[in-house]
């Protein structure tokens, strides 16, 4: 699906991509995120996980500020964020998410979904946008179904079109929810490896997935978070398969 | 999942789909079906007898007095009573038939609301066909545009000179833009390029950027200019407001509500939802005040307050007073039909064209109204059918539209007292036209459901 040359993109981990200092949220005085601090470098693949409630979409939806938190500063490429426009600029250019539920626009074609943000907000002439769409829907394998609407897909190609728009937009960071919790067992593998040769190409990612075996095979990283805290942080076989903390323990059991 | 592999697997056996069946179908034909749903018991059977018998009493009864007894030719009232009593007296009707539909609109000039109402209708006839690009261009150009057509065909005098040179520029601006709809639909089905792309050779040479939009312009504003030329020679005769009427009126207030109160309804709705307590408010008063009293007190009120709030030598005609009142009102009520089609749409799909970096005016026009108005359509068609027929309240403050006109037959000394026939005139229209709303309605639901 990708060409070779990904493969061989060396990953520059020396900058920052995303800094997350003391990061405190609360719903009401339900404490969801308790001081929660983590850098991302450039080109790092980042995989979250934890049980259910742990705070993991809480998390990943802060950055890109669908989630409002009351503590602690976000930095992008060393740019603290804050509310204003500028802040909302950086996220724009630079984040592109993907959802557990696709999100995907039910009133638009397949490709409409994908140029939407060129045409509109790119100001790319429609010939142009429906060009670079077209490139993008033949990497995830689905160019022939771009004339579609998203409600004649099957979960696995609605999120893989989902993957697509949010590429569009050149995005140097992708967040994933849970991306394949959605769908059936059959159709998680299609979209997972568009993820792999979209990590293969040395895009920053950020992964709440409960898909361990994508965590052993692509992450630098995973991060273990449970009640609103991280655990443990570490390479997949540190985390993974030798954790230092019974909790991580307990969980693995019941996920692997 | 790997360890599933298991080392020897036996032998499997192959699926083989069972082919498959055309479904069962009946070979009764229409008595065998009339028999299996209308005869299949006693009780039935007695009940199907019964319902036939009152549907034929009735018909016959509507038939006799519509139909079969009635007077079609006839100089007064007296004269159908001599030839029959018991039938309907159509000769009024028919005699007055041309003030129902045009009011007291000189009849010379009648043929200018013909041509101004076809105008209209060819303007949107594109809307119709799915092959055509932009529709949404066409349907925002018939709002922009046609009503200063329309106005001056309605209206008269000299071309430019009654009106202001403004509405005349925008007549010329409105009819190259109708022709070129219809030149580029010609040239499109013969294979060939429109005729907006006449000058993107010559524009090209000069800017680089939107050429096709600036080569429509200039095409666009060529035409304009010959129709300016054309129409300099032309002078209608001027017809006064207060002359306008019947159905031809209620058309006018009807479609200038149809038409306002889907962007009247979409600001309030949003105001509605707005952070700005200011504007939240303010929407909310609107709405809830204008939907808590009757169409009437709205009427009288524009009639009768507008014109103390405005400057003294501010001349309002009462139609325009009237189009704002009717507005207003569609809008408030339609507001509340977006508002519910907007709860209906899911948080993902803000949280989506967020992070894709639309903003809240691109979010909206763009992701959420399409959605929430399509599936608000057999609502907003609902209130459109019933704003059709809450128009015919205008002839309680004295626009002579096609129900004050039916009234005014019983007035005339030669069909005094004819009431019934004109209201059942006006019914059978009404019925036609809202029927065929409400069919439009389904044609349209069904065409964007199988966009989904
Ligand atoms: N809108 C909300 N209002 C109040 N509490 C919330 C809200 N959204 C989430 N929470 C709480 O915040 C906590 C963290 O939620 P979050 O969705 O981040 O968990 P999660 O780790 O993503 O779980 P899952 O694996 O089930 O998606 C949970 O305890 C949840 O109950
Ligand atoms: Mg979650």
């Amino acid at each position: 699906m990708m060409t070779s040359s990904g493969h061989l993109a060396t990953k520059n981990t020396t900058n920052t991509a995303i800094k997350i200092d003391k990061l405190n949220k609360w719903y009401g005085d339900h404490h969801v995120l308790k001081d929660v601090s983590l850098d991302i470098s450039e080109g790092e693949i980042m995989v979250v996980c934890g049980p259910s409630g742990s705070g993991k979409s809480t998390l990943i939806r802060s950055l890109n500020h669908l989630e409002d938190y009351q503590e602690g500063v976000v930095s992008v490429f060393g740019q603290p964020l804050s509310r204003d426009r500028q802040s909302h600029k950086i996220i724009h250019q630079t984040m592109g998410m993907v959802f557990q539920n696709f999100n995907l626009f039910p009133h638009l074609t397949v490709l409409q979904n994908c140029t939407l943000g060129l045409t509109w907000l790119r100001k790319m002439s429609e010939r142009d946008a429906d060009k670079m769409a077209m490139r993008l829907l033949d990497r995830v394998g689905i160019a022939q179904l771009a004339t579609r609407y998203p409600g004649q897909l099957s979960g696995g190609q609605q999120q893989r079109v989902a993957i697509s728009r949010s590429l569009a937009m050149e995005p140097k960071i992708m967040l994933f929810d849970e991306p394949t919790s959605a769908l059936d067992p059959e159709m998680v593998k299609e979209v997972l490896d568009v993820m792999i040769d979209l990590a293969k190409t040395g895009m920053t990612m950020v992964c709440v997935t409960h898909e361990m075996q994508f965590a052993k095979q692509v992450a630098d990283r995973v991060v273990f978070m449970a009640d609103g805290e991280i655990i443990e942080v570490g390479p997949p076989e540190q985390v993974l398969v030798n954790p230092q903390w019974d909790r991580t323990k307990e969980f693995l059991q019941h996920v692997l | 999942m790997d360890d599933l592999n298991v080392k020897n697997p036996p032998a499997l056996k192959q699926f083989i789909p069972t082919p498959p069946r055309p479904p069962r179908q009946s070979k009764s034909g229409i008595f065998g079906t009339i028999r299996q749903r209308c005869f299949n018991s006693i009780g039935n059977s007695v009940l199907t007898l019964c319902v036939v018998a009152v549907l034929f009493y009735l018909v016959k009864h509507v038939l006799d007095w519509a139909v079969f007894n009635a007077v079609f030719i006839a100089d007064n009232r007296r004269q159908c009573m001599d030839i029959s009593p018991d039938g309907a007296c159509w000769a009024g009707v028919i005699s007055w038939f041309n003030g129902l539909i045009y009011g007291r609109f000189p009849v010379d000039e009648q043929w200018r609301v013909n041509v101004g109402v076809l105008l209209g209708l060819v303007w949107l006839l594109p809307l119709m066909s799915k092959r055509i690009p932009l529709r949404n261009v066409i349907l925002l150009s018939w709002i922009g545009l046609y009503p200063f057509v329309g106005a001056y065909l309605f209206l008269g005098g000299r071309f430019g000179a009654e009106l202001g040179w403004i509405h005349g520029v925008m007549t010329c601006l409105a009819l190259a833009f109708l022709t070129i709809i219809y030149v580029n639909w010609i040239l499109s089905a013969l294979g060939k390029k429109g005729l907006n792309e006449l000058f993107v050779p010559l524009v090209s040479r000069f800017v680089e950027r939107r050429i096709h939009l600036l080569s429509f312009v200039a095409v666009w504003l060529l035409i304009a200019l010959v129709m300016a030329l054309v129409l300099n020679q032309v002078s209608l005769e001027p017809v006064a407001i207060e002359r306008w009427g019947g159905l031809f009126l209620t058309f006018i207030i009807a479609s200038f509500a149809i038409t306002m109160a889907i962007p009247i309804g979409v600001v309030l709705a949003l105001g509605r939802r707005s952070k700005l307590p200011v504007i939240h408010w303010l929407s909310m008063t609107v709405i809830e005040l204008v939907r808590s009293v009757p169409l009437i007190t709205v009427l009288f009120m524009a009639v009768t307050l507008l014109p103390i709030f405005l400057p003294a030598d501010v001349e309002f005609n009462k139609l325009a007073q009237v189009l704002v009142a009717v507005c207003i009102f569609a809008g408030a009520y339609m507001a509340e039909n977006i508002r519910g089609g907007l709860q209906a749409i899911p948080k993902g799909q803000y949280e989506a064209a967020a992070t894709l970096g639309l903003g809240y005016l691109h979010t909206m026009a763009l992701i959420i109204l399409p959605q929430a108005l399509r599936m608000m359509i057999p609502n907003i068609m609902t209130s459109f059918i019933s704003l059709l027929k809450d128009t015919t309240l205008v002839s309680i403050i004295g626009l002579f539209d096609i129900m004050l006109m039916a009234r005014n037959i019983a007035n005339d000394k030669d069909w005094v007292g004819m009431h019934t026939e004109p209201l059942v005139m006006i019914s059978v229209l009404f019925f036609l036209f809202c029927y065929s709303m409400s069919q439009y309605s389904l044609t349209l639901e069904k065409r964007l459901k199988v966009d989904r």
